[in-house]
């Protein structure tokens, strides 16, 4: 065991990577393990005690907090990371089907200029993709809070499965989410996911355990 | 449940115990085989707390440091005792597969 003062000073600079609650209970016992474990003459924190504090204390504050026993919650935020990469590649997919699209629209409307055509593009397909990756980053931002007990996730995640509701009912009846056949597969298979997680989340909030569940006591 | 945390509780079957000494049971425990880092057993310790698997012992100052002593819940022991006779299940079916019920090949 050494005790360094610089070797010290090392470890609580990555230390403070935690979450302030959690340094507060448990940075000197952190340390104290670290001290304990280092090489006789070690002066700096080794890279790899670098890495490992890093990535605990980023899971710290992006994972889950929600306990194994809260099956709702634990499969809403599974759920939700698995409709972000859903997502991601329906986003993908609406820029890979533009031509499909094109086809469809020319066959509908034979004198279609190349000048509305771009202007569809840009009007419309363009903002549908755009508007795809930022929901990427909202299923992602409600995993968070629902993984993190947050009541406003729920709400939100529910305003979001009625607008894409509503909105793929609307592509159904106007006859434009048929334009390619894999948007209208991949936005079922989105909405499917949508509707799984939102079943859940209702679960969550029936089984009375909002946000209590799961956070951490502070000592027991 | 994983490796680590199959030994993380195993080191807290035999009594409560602070942070460097899971470290050093658990080393003991795998043959030297899994060396867990600090960060990597509190993220797993933390993970244990919140699932009601191990619970806080007690505090010590010791060289003027914090020790806190971790000890195994009624329900971590059961999930131990659970897993580990589920190891136990496949092992000896393993064994038995393979010829060797009774003991290991010498």
């Amino acid at each position: 065991m050494t005790d360094t003062a610089g070797l010290e000073r090392g470890y609580r600079r990555w230390v403070r990577w935690y979450p302030k609650a959690f340094r507060h209970e448990h940075e000197a016992e952190i340390l104290a393990v670290l001290l304990a474990g280092a090489r006789a003459g070690q002066r700096r924190p080794a890279p790899m005690e670098c890495v490992d504090l890093l990535r605990s204390a980023l899971w710290m504050r992006l994972g889950p907090r929600v306990p194994r026993s809260n099956r709702a919650a634990f499969v809403a935020v599974k759920l939700l990371c698995v409709g972000a990469v859903v997502e991601l590649a329906a986003a993908i997919t609406i820029l890979v089907t533009i031509g499909d699209v094109r086809s469809n629209v020319v066959e509908r409307s034979p004198g279609l200029t190349e000048g509305e055509w771009h202007a569809i593009v840009a009007g419309q397909l363009e903002p549908v993709a755009v508007a795809a990756g930022i929901a990427v980053g909202f299923w992602l931002w409600t995993a968070w809070g629902i993984g993190r007990g947050h009541r406003w996730a729920r709400i939100a995640f529910a305003g979001f499965f009625t607008l894409n509701t509503v909105g793929l009912l609307r592509g159904l009846i106007q006859g434009s989410a048929v334009y390619a056949r894999l948007d209208l597969a991949i936005g079922s298979v989105l909405w499917l996911v949508e509707l799984a997680a939102v079943a859940q989340i209702f679960h969550m909030r029936l089984a009375g355990s909002p946000s209590g569940d799961s956070r951490r006591s502070c000592t027991r | 449940m994983q490796e680590a945390t199959f030994l993380i509780l195993t080191a807290l079957a035999a009594g409560s115990q602070h942070g460097y000494g899971i470290i050093s049971d658990v080393a003991q425990i795998s043959g030297g085989r899994v060396r867990l880092r600090a960060g990597t057993l509190y993220s797993a310790l933390d993970r244990l707390r919140m699932d009601g698997l191990i619970g806080v012992d007690r505090e010590e100052i010791v060289e003027g440091r914090l020790r806190r002593y971790y000890r195994l819940t009624p329900e971590g022991a059961r999930q131990l005792a659970a897993e580990a006779a589920r190891f136990q299940s496949n092992a000896a079916a393993a064994l038995a597969r393979l010829g060797l019920a009774g003991g290991m090949a010498r």
